[in-house]
């Protein structure tokens, strides 16, 4: 089986990796992640979603192989319990889960959001999160979420 | 994070009843419900099991508290945990709370009704106050004061007077154990003294699921564990027939023996699953597992869901006959007729159903089988898996763990039974995990309904009569796996579930309200509002109907026949709140503050319903009413929610943070309900669905049609309206469900807001654009309307804004050399005598060598490497997952077969015997070392032109690889073609041996570029098309497209249907990087060649795309011209709404869209742009959309999904001629997409059968 090397959060692995595993087989089977979720293996959900070298990517459509070498951020390379990520610690103090199954596909894209754009209007949010699906409808928290954690991020630049 | 405490310790009921420092609280086993007619099934708890443990208070300060129902993201977790603390008067942090795990939790039935907190946390509520009472006598006993005279504080006895003097419920409960049965006359507190019910607490759930801990069963691992998926038999959404468990013809395992780890293929009558030890393999073999069914019937006729529910046979319910229903219509002043449609609709989950299972049939504790599940109704599903594994119920443990909301019943039990019984055959733990397409089509759907009111007005303008009658297809959904193994008979059913909330809430004096129950039709389970939500929609829609005939406001009229004090108060209140605007018919507003002759009209609509549910007549949970504003755009007909206000009587609400979430979520997925879903069914098929294996594409006869968000799209962030919630101050009356009630009279209020805005009443949703467009069209232009915004109002259509035309090759293009006249006839002297020669068998063999070491410096090595991918050798001359450069991959050609030939150099099977006179003459000449004719797959005459230097590199590059063995296999060449000898005359008439001659009028770039690209590159060999013999052809033909292993080639030239011509700069970007701003992206074979590329050095790269730039025009500002394509393209995006724009916009939007969605991996090249929408053909779209890209040419490219498994034939045809329609709309739709589809899908299942 071909071995594959990445970063994920921060720690380079070297794993074993057959061809057919996606990116997102990898990081939950191979690396016991738990954050990016299976939701669709089609890019259509957002549940998957990682950074991949600092962009938001749904693991779910990569070919494991096709990350060799890149840097892998999930959920859990964010932030901890310990030390949020501020985007964590906002969607936190907004209550923006219902389920919780999309949570890391909406954490993940926003964080990569306010990384690139630090302050975005409310539709520009709306559009990012545009492909993240929620069914719950939790929609409401989640954009509250992010602008909170907009205006944290504002205040300590 | 929470250190281990003692509450989170035990296990099973046995575990509380003999540990040691604790009271505990129990109840006695509930006796079996009566079996009640039409109900869905209640299972009783077993005695055998000991008591139900409600409470358990452990001598370290901690307490566990369980209940029977599950957290379905509702947060009832959070709310069972404030009633505990308040009456027991402990700090929440302390309290352990445990759901639904069949060993230990009690039996409360499955999570359904909204009754979590309304009735079924009483029992808790007791046994928290009987547990505090009891410590608080012991402790006054403890400390020689009068209970009265104490104070209980977080966990905390202290004398009032005395703070000295305090004990801590830790200490009392030490050292002993004490069982107390739960005594129902306990005292609760006065509400009045609430200190933490009726708090907005956050939800305890949430950090653990922000850090990624284990929460979901997703997420479930044990040592040992394999993966598991299963087939599922082809009549998605059947769950009666006696096909059913009878249709499995064959299966081939044959077809999986390549795939690795593959541990068990379980086959039980219809049900089929896979274990193996990846999950990727599981996926695979699930895939190409082989399987044959025999012929069925087909599911039932749903094009007209309405019909089919009156056709349905049925049995009817008279639930209520008051006054002379029939008399007061006969009298009616107006009487009032209508019908009220209701489509199937999905849970659509967003996880789609996973569980785990164990086997361990002898095990010590008893439990044979262990299950993981996020089933809502963890002791039914313990009946099942008992009754599939043929268990006593007490030898299985179903461990519930949180799952993706599922608003109802979706596949989460159906996966429980196929994970136990592939743990079963695996002998080890398997965790199976239902792909989209699965829970798509097989989640049990929530039921169409069918509503009639009959009724009218009287004289004075009040409701004469109201004669309700619905139909409900049942909701029974038995287990899959019992199902399709045959343990349970499929049989219809029909329950009594179509009574909620059929009494409308208004009074009237003669009143009749009557259910059709009837068996199902599609397999369904209770969603969101069971039958309720469907009702409430006829309700509102008839009362509002009523109020209009009246000339009456809506809201008062609805006022006046609402004598419920507390429903009129949340009206008014609502109404207020909202700014209501009284009206006595629709509004119409055309202005809608736009201006005048603006497109959108706005409008308003009221509803309120109180959610009446469980059997009949039920009991209520929260009122809810909503005022929803909407604005519709009379031109495209899409309906956008804009504002909703909820008013919502829950009566306490334990946390009003909760509740208010609720009414978010409800909201929110109740306007998905209306706007856009509805399940999709296949098309009948002529004497029902045939035998043999499932056709990929092709749902058979009447199947669950949608399988991906695409299909069935929801709502997403654009989409969400702003919502607004009152709630009423009730903080001292009952606590009232909250999970569904505010859904309930949404779709109304949406379908009374479009009558308000367009004077249309819409009675079937969803009300999708084409549904309301229809409707509305043709609409009347207002009064004083400005006749130009009007000119188009009529319908939508392809509007295509003036873009540069296809350019024309410029006049002064300098073609190619190529072969004289005089050159044609000499060749062909010579050619004749090289076919007389070849078909004598004569052509001289180059002797063989036999290199011992390497002779060539390591710099000629590498400049061959550099040239070798140039030449794109490895890319033909390396096998699917072959070693590079040794040769045996296929190529299919118009003639036959060919195999590409090994380049190493292994003597035997390789280049090693092979001097550099025969690796020249074969690259010059097309010919072998051993004198047979190579055919011009080989790309020699394009390779002829590479001067003898840089053949030298190659050979030398070829030489200094490591030989691999590898032998050739026979190529297969229909005739005359496999007569090899035949090539000499072949070669006369088309093969220019010659190397490059530059062009001395020039640059030197120019002349470089030339030399790459019709040498080594060759370019040509893809890009030009071929004659009848497989010549290029040249003049204006030459880099003008052609058609290559399936995909098309396009035109390099003038002739190119790009909508920006290419340039020398596009030209450089796409072949550095893979993509072109302006011009797309390079797929299929073109990204194995933009791979190889990657080695070549720049100036190289440029000096090939100013050799292809001059067969183009001039453009002066590509960027404009770009930017004026995809302004042209998204002008359409309004004018095309409808099922294929929603696939688009759900299934493709997320990547591709023109700078205004997500930001993700991969480049976004505006589709507009794309080559592949503008060509005249459709090959590579289609190719693109049924294999993604798994191998794009650079990583700045990203990745695509393949969408061939998930969408099937139709929609693939209606997405693609969409977005012909959108992203090309200078160019005519493609002819013949459904052949073209079907053609390339066949080309698919050949090519997967051959691998």
């Amino acid at each position: 089986m071909p071995e594959l090397s990445l970063t994920v959060n921060a720690r380079a692995v070297v794993v074993d990796a057959t061809r057919e595993a996606t990116l997102l087989h990898v990081l939950r089977n191979e690396l016991g992640l738990n954050g990016p979720k299976y939701g669709c293996g089609l890019g259509q959900c957002g549940a998957c979603t990682v950074w991949v070298d600092g962009v938001a990517a749904r693991s779910c459509v990569i070919p494991a192989h096709g990350a060799a070498g890149r840097k892998i951020t999930t959920l859990e390379g964010l932030g901890t319990r310990a030390a949020w990520h501020p985007v964590q610690a906002a969607f936190e103090e907004a209550q923006a889960a219902q389920c919780g199954y999309c949570l890391n596909g909406m954490v993940m894209q926003a964080a990569a959001l306010l990384a690139r754009e630090p302050h975005p209007s409310e539709e520009r949010i709306r559009a990012e999160l545009s492909g993240n699906l929620c069914r719950c409808g939790t929609h409401v928290e989640i954009v509250r979420a992010v602008q909170l954690a907009a205006s944290r991020l504002a205040a300590d630049a | 994070m929470t250190k281990s405490r003692r509450a989170d310790a035990p296990l099973t009921r046995a575990e509380f009843l003999s540990a040691e420092g604790v009271l505990v609280v129990t109840r006695p086993t509930p006796p079996a419900a009566p079996p009640t007619p039409g109900q869905p099934i209640a299972v009783s708890g077993n005695p055998a099991e000991g008591d139900e443990i409600l409470l358990a208070v452990w001598d370290d300060g901690s307490a566990s508290a369980l209940h029977g129902h599950v957290d379905l993201g509702t947060g009832i977790q959070t709310a069972l945990m404030q009633i505990v603390a308040e009456e027991l008067d402990l700090g929440m942090p302390c309290i352990r709370v445990m759901l639904g795990d069949t060993a230990r939790a009690p039996n409360q039935g499955g999570t359904i009704a909204s009754a979590s907190i309304q009735i079924h946390a009483q029992p808790l509520r007791l046994a928290a106050a009987q547990a505090r009472a009891w410590l608080l006598e012991r402790a006054a006993e403890w400390l020689g004061a009068p209970p009265a005279s104490l104070e209980v504080r977080h966990g905390n006895v202290r004398v009032i007077d005395d703070a000295s003097r305090q004990l801590t419920y830790a200490q009392l409960v030490a050292g002993q154990r004490t069982v107390l049965q739960l005594a129902p006359d306990t005292a609760l507190k006065n509400p009045a003294d609430y200190r933490v019910v009726g708090t907005r607490q956050p939800r305890v759930d949430i950090p653990a699921k922000l850090a990624g801990e284990l929460v979901f069963v997703h997420d479930m691992r044990v040592p040992g564990m394999l993966h598991g998926r299963v087939v599922r038999p082809p009549y998605a959404g059947a769950d009666h027939g006696d096909f059913i468990g009878n249709t499995l013809e064959s299966i081939d395992e044959s077809s999986i023996a390549h795939i690795p780890g593959v541990r068990a293929v379980v086959v039980l009558r219809d049900f089929v699953g896979i274990v193996a030890e990846r999950e990727e393999h599981a996926e695979q073999a699930m895939r190409e597992l082989r399987v044959r069914w025999k012929a069925w019937p087909g599911m039932p006729d749903l094009s007209n869901v309405a019909q089919a529910l009156r056709d349905n046979p049925s049995t009817q319910r008279l639930l209520i006959d008051d006054g002379d229903v029939d008399g007061a219509i006969a009298r009616a002043a107006q009487p009032m007729r209508r019908t009220y449609v209701w489509p199937y609709q999905m849970h659509a989950s967003i996880g789609p159903s996973c569980a785990l299972a164990d086997w361990q049939p002898d095990a010590t504790d008893g439990f044979a089988l262990r299950v993981w599940t996020g089933s809502q109704s963890p002791h039914v599903l313990r009946a099942d898996l008992a009754k599939l594994m043929d268990l006593q119920d007490v030898q299985v443990d179903v461990i519930r763990m949180e799952a993706a909301g599922c608003y109802g019943r979706n596949g989460a039990d159906d996966v429980a039974a196929d994970a136990a019984l592939l743990a079963r055959a695996a002998g080890a733990p398997v965790r199976v995990q239902l792909t989209r397409e699965q829970e798509h089509a097989w989640e049990p759907k929530g039921a169409a309904q069918l509503m009639d009111v009959n009724g009218g007005l009287d004289a004075e303008g009040g409701i004469a009569a109201y004669d309700f009658e619905t139909s409900y297809p049942s909701n029974g959904a038995p287990t899959l796996a019992l199902l399709l193994t045959r343990a349970v008979e499929p049989v219809a059913q029909a329950y009594e579930m179509g009574d909620r909330t059929a009494r409308p809430p208004y009074t009237v004096d003669n009143l009749r309200v009557k259910v059709n129950d009837m068996a199902p039709i599609v397999r369904a389970s209770w969603l969101r509002g069971v039958s309720a939500l469907p009702s409430s929609f006829a309700h509102e829609s008839y009362i509002d109907e009523l109020a209009t005939a009246a000339g009456v406001d809506p809201v008062q009229f609805r006022l006046r026949h609402l004598h419920d004090e507390r429903a009129a108060e949340l009206v008014q209140a609502t109404a207020q709140k909202a700014g209501w605007r009284m009206r006595t018919g629709p509004q119409e507003y055309a202005d809608g503050g736009l201006g005048k002759g603006g497109d959108i009209l706005f409008g308003q609509g009221f509803a309120y319903a109180r959610y009446v549910h469980s059997k009949w007549p039920g009991y209520g949970a929260a009122w809810a009413a909503w005022v929803a504003d909407v604005e519709v755009n009379r031109k495209t007909g899409e309906v956008h929610v804009r504002r909703v206000v909820v008013g919502h009587d829950a009566g306490m609400m334990v946390n009003p943070a909760g509740v208010e979430h609720q009414i978010h979520g409800n909201v929110i997925q109740t306007t998905s309900r209306a706007l856009m879903e509805e399940v999709r069914f296949a098309p009948q098929q002529a004497g029902g669905a045939p035998a043999g294996e499932m056709v990929v594409g092709q749902p058979q006869s009447g199947v669950v049609a949608n399988r991906e968000w695409g299909g069935y799209p929801i709502i997403n962030f654009r989409q969400v309206p702003v919502i607004e919630v009152m709630h009423m101050p009730r903080q001292g009356e009952v606590p009232l469900g909250a999970g569904e009630s505010s859904s309930v009279p949404g779709t109304a209020a949406i379908a009374n807001a479009i009558f308000d805005a367009t004077g249309v009443r819409f009675r079937e949703p969803p009300f999708t654009p084409e549904v309301v467009l229809a409707a509305l069209n043709p609409l009347p232009a207002p009064a004083g309307g400005d006749a130009d915004a009007d000119a188009d109002a009529d319908a939508p259509r392809r509007v295509a804004l003036p873009i540069a035309q296809p350019s024309r090759v410029p006049a002064n293009a300098p073609w190619p050399k190529r072969k004289g006249a005089w050159a044609t006839v000499s060749a062909l002297l010579i050619g004749g005598i090289g076919v007389l020669a070849g078909v004598l068998g004569w052509r001289s063999t180059i002797a063989p060598v036999s290199l011992t070491a390497p002779v060539y410096s390591a710099t000629t090595v590498e400049r061959g490497r550099v040239l070798a991918a140039m030449g794109d050798c490895a890319v033909c001359h390396t096998a699917e997952g072959g070693q590079a450069n040794a040769g045996g991959r296929a190529m299919d050609t118009p003639f036959g077969t060919i195999y590409t030939t090994n380049l190493t150099p292994d003597p035997e099977t390789g280049l090693g015997r092979w001097s550099f006179s025969a690796f020249q003459r074969a690259m010059r000449e097309g010919v072998s070392r051993d004198g047979h004719h190579l055919y011009p797959a080989f790309p020699y005459t394009a390779f002829a032109k590479t001067s003898d230097d840089d053949l030298q590199a190659l050979y030398a590059y070829f030489m200094a690889m490591p030989p691999v063995q590898s032998a050739t296999p026979k190529s297969d060449l229909k005739f005359p073609f496999g007569v090899r000898p035949l090539m000499a005359g072949w070669n006369a008439l088309f093969h220019d041996p010659a190397p490059y001659v530059p062009v001395a009028t020039q640059s030197a770039e120019w002349n470089r570029g030339a030399y790459l690209v019709n040498g080594l590159g060759h370019c040509g060999a893809c890009h030009t098309p071929r004659n009848a013999l497989g010549a290029e052809q040249g003049g204006s033909a030459f880099l003008s497209g052609a058609m290559v292993d399936g995909w098309e080639a396009p035109a390099l030239t003038g002739l190119s249907k790009a909508a920006v011509p290419w340039t020398a700069d596009a030209l450089y970007g796409y072949l550095r990087h893979g993509h072109a701003p302006s011009n797309g992206t390079a797929g299929g074979p073109m990204a194995d060649v933009v791979r190889e590329l990657q080695q070549v050095p720049d100036e190289d790269i440029r000096a090939m795309s100013t050799y292809l730039a001059s067969f183009n025009p001039a453009v002066p500002d590509p960027p404009a011209l770009a930017a004026q394509a995809v302004q042209s393209a998204a002008a359409n995006k309004g004018r095309l709404l409808g099922a294929p724009q929603r696939l688009f916009d759900n299934a493709c939007a997320a990547c591709h869209h023109d700078g205004d969605g997500p930001t993700l991996l991969g480049v976004n090249t505006p589709l507009a742009l794309n080559s592949n929408l503008t060509s005249d053909r459709p090959d590579n779209l289609l190719r693109t959309i049924l294999d993604g890209v798994r191998e794009p040419a650079t990583k700045d490219i990203g990745f695509m999904p393949a969408f061939g498994d998930a969408l099937d034939d139709a929609q693939i045809v209606e997405l693609a001629g969409y977005m012909r329609a959108r992203f090309a709309p200078q160019a005519a739709p493609w002819p013949t997409l459904a052949k073209d589809v079907a053609r390339l899908r066949a080309d698919r299942a050949a090519n997967a059968l051959n691998r």
